[in-house]
């Protein structure tokens, strides 16, 4: 779970080095991606988006625009030096690839050959299913204490009331504006209940701090 | 402006329910009507009798295998661990006795408001029973087993072939389950106010989900801030609501009334009071008059503070279904009737008073959020409704 391959897009759309800025774009547009992986018998020699060829090449008006990019080829702008993940490689560490070296994608190369390539909306879509926010559920924020068996606690009341948890998010420790640690930490969870309002009691009863929702 | 209205209603749909220790308790159904009944509402105006749904109505929307399996759960055939995926037997969704029946019940008198204004025999028609908008093409959600409006509007668009339905859903929990049935298809506007999903149930309904293929701009979600008061509620339903429709041209409205957008709802945080619950109906049927010759269906939904809240809300919307006025004064014997059941006291006025609900510190940016979260909403669907 949360591994590369489980977000990536595995049809990718490739070009080859001699192909023309113009067919390109005219790929760009018809299958709807931004980012081209470049390949060169079957190996990956460059990445290529349709920002790069559009700034490479006359703005729209202009009329030497249609020969340039006719005459223009994708080996000429594209990026050589490549950052690259492996399917096996956790989620997190491609997207903080991604987020260090400010770029909208990573091709994934497996021995050698392309697989795929992974998006900063595949990365988006990876979030919204591992909190589970394409299913129904309310969203519960919780403070626990920074012990061992905390989250079992919250979790035990949740079991106890008889309502499934649909995923949970444990974040850092907080602090109070004078950069104190308050020893606790804040938990999400997405439960599937339309109506929380018993396990907040509950929870309220064992001790725990209820920062959403609202008491009635 | 005036026309001939049915309620739509039996004593079996006050079986739909779950328990006095479930939210979803039928009492506010008997409430709402006896109020009606005690205030001289019915007076001219006899029941119309639901029909029964058909389990093909009910595969209009709903899949075989959910069906079956909602049946076989109600007769206890189903280990509750096999059921668990389909939303069926959870705490929100408990399995009562006859669950199918009592279900496919409302789902039938829906139908009948639906066909009984389509036949042009009413005007306007009212099920407050109906309004189980969460239910999913396999999936119980949210108190519902059976989608009511997804069955009607379905039946509509076969019995009426192609005919424009505007669903119109003022509960304070996004309208999900109708909206992705009809997610992309341009003749069902489905229009949806409701508390923001960041927090509350179901999740979904934010600016972005506007529809899909075909159906851009069909799916329209107006998600306001937790704590919005009347004014901002209303200055939204105002912005959106008249504009969208009047671009689709309905030929019917169906409107789910859940009344849980009230200050006093257990379930959610929006800070509206009856004003809204009297604004709302008051619109409907003039937009009804104005874009489609008076065609409207109104339903019940959510709404839990049954005490204070749903009996009045939804009285006010008989009156306008009906075009009545609505005393000032709730009726003395049916307070006399209920303050002995009622934990609470029980309002001895049909509307609130404003100044039992004066503003909260944060309104003016909470109005002016949801004001940014209307431009969004209309800049996203307005070019493609047609």
């Amino acid at each position: 779970m949360l591994l590369v391959e489980d977000s990536m897009t595995r049809d990718v759309v490739t070009l080859g080095p001699d192909t023309t800025a113009a067919e390109a774009l005219a790929a760009s547009r018809r299958e709807r991606v931004r980012h081209f992986p470049v390949v060169e018998g079957g190996t990956l020699v460059g990445i290529v988006s349709d920002r790069d060829l559009r700034s490479a090449t006359p703005a729209l008006g202009d009329p030497d625009r249609a020969g340039a990019l006719q005459e223009m080829r994708v080996s000429e702008v594209m990026a050589r030096e490549i950052r690259t993940a492996h399917p096996q490689d956790p989620i997190e560490q491609a997207a903080n690839v991604m987020r260090e070296r400010k770029i909208g994608c990573l091709p994934v190369v497996e021995n050698g050959r392309l697989v795929g390539i992974l998006t900063a909306s595949d990365v988006m879509e990876a979030l919204v299913y591992l909190v589970g926010a394409h299913e129904p559920g309310s969203r519960m924020e919780i403070a626990v204490p920074d012990r061992p068996g905390a989250l079992a606690g919250v979790a035990g009341v949740f079991g106890m009331c008889g309502i499934n948890i649909v995923s949970v998010a444990m974040g850092a420790k907080t602090k109070s504006p004078s950069g104190d640690e308050f020893g606790e930490r804040i938990v999400v969870f997405r439960v599937d209940t339309i109506d929380p309002s018993g396990v907040v009691e509950h929870l309220e009863n064992a001790g725990y701090r209820i920062l959403w929702p609202p008491r009635p | 402006m005036n026309g001939r209205a049915a309620l739509v209603h039996d004593r079996a749909l006050e079986a739909y329910g779950f328990g006095d220790d479930h939210p979803f308790n039928p009492l506010r159904i008997r409430m709402t009507l006896e109020l009606c009944d005690a205030l001289g509402l019915f007076d001219g105006h006899p029941w119309v009798e639901p029909e029964l749904a058909e389990e093909a109505d009910l595969l209009t929307v709903h899949s075989l295998t959910y069906v079956r399996l909602v049946q076989q759960a109600a007769a206890g055939l189903v280990d509750l661990v096999e059921l668990a995926p389909y939303g069926i037997g959870t705490s929100d969704n408990p399995v009562i006795p006859r669950v199918h029946e009592a279900g496919a019940h409302v789902v039938g008198a829906v139908l009948k408001a639906c066909r009984v204004v389509m036949s042009g025999e009413y005007d306007h028609a009212l099920c407050v029973s109906g309004g189980l908008h969460h239910a999913l093409r396999a999936r119980a959600s949210g108190f519902c087993f059976y989608n009511d409006a997804g069955v009607a509007i379905a039946r509509l668009k076969e019995e009426h072939p192609g005919i424009k339905v505007a669903y119109v859903d003022t509960d304070a929990h996004h309208g999900d389950g109708v909206q992705w049935m009809f997610y992309d298809d341009p003749q069902v506007l489905t229009v949806s106010l409701h508390e923001s999903g960041r927090y509350l149930f179901p999740g979904t309904g934010g600016v972005e989900e506007k529809g899909r293929n075909g159906g851009i701009g069909y799916s329209v979600n107006v998600p306001l801030e937790p704590y919005t008061d009347d004014e901002s509620w209303i200055s939204c339903f105002e912005a959106v609501v008249p504009e969208v429709l009047r671009a689709f041209e309905p030929d019917l409205i169906l409107s789910q009334n859940g009344c849980d957008a009230h200050k006093l709802d257990p379930l959610t945080h929006l800070s509206a009071t009856t004003r809204i619950y009297e604004h709302v109906p008051r619109r409907m049927h003039e937009l009804a008059h104005e874009l489609c010759e008076g065609r409207w269906v109104a339903t019940g939904g959510g709404g839990y503070d049954i005490w204070r809240v749903v009996p009045r809300a939804w009285t006010a919307l008989w009156a306008a279904v009906s075009h009545q006025d609505l005393p000032e004064k709730a009726a003395a014997d049916w307070i006399a009737k209920w303050s002995s059941m009622s934990p609470v006291k029980l309002p001895a006025l049909m509307f609130d008073d404003p100044r039992d609900y004066p503003p909260g510190p944060r309104q003016p940016q909470i109005s002016d959020a949801n004001h940014r979260t209307v431009e969004a909403v209309l800049e996203q669907v307005l070019p493609h409704i047609r």
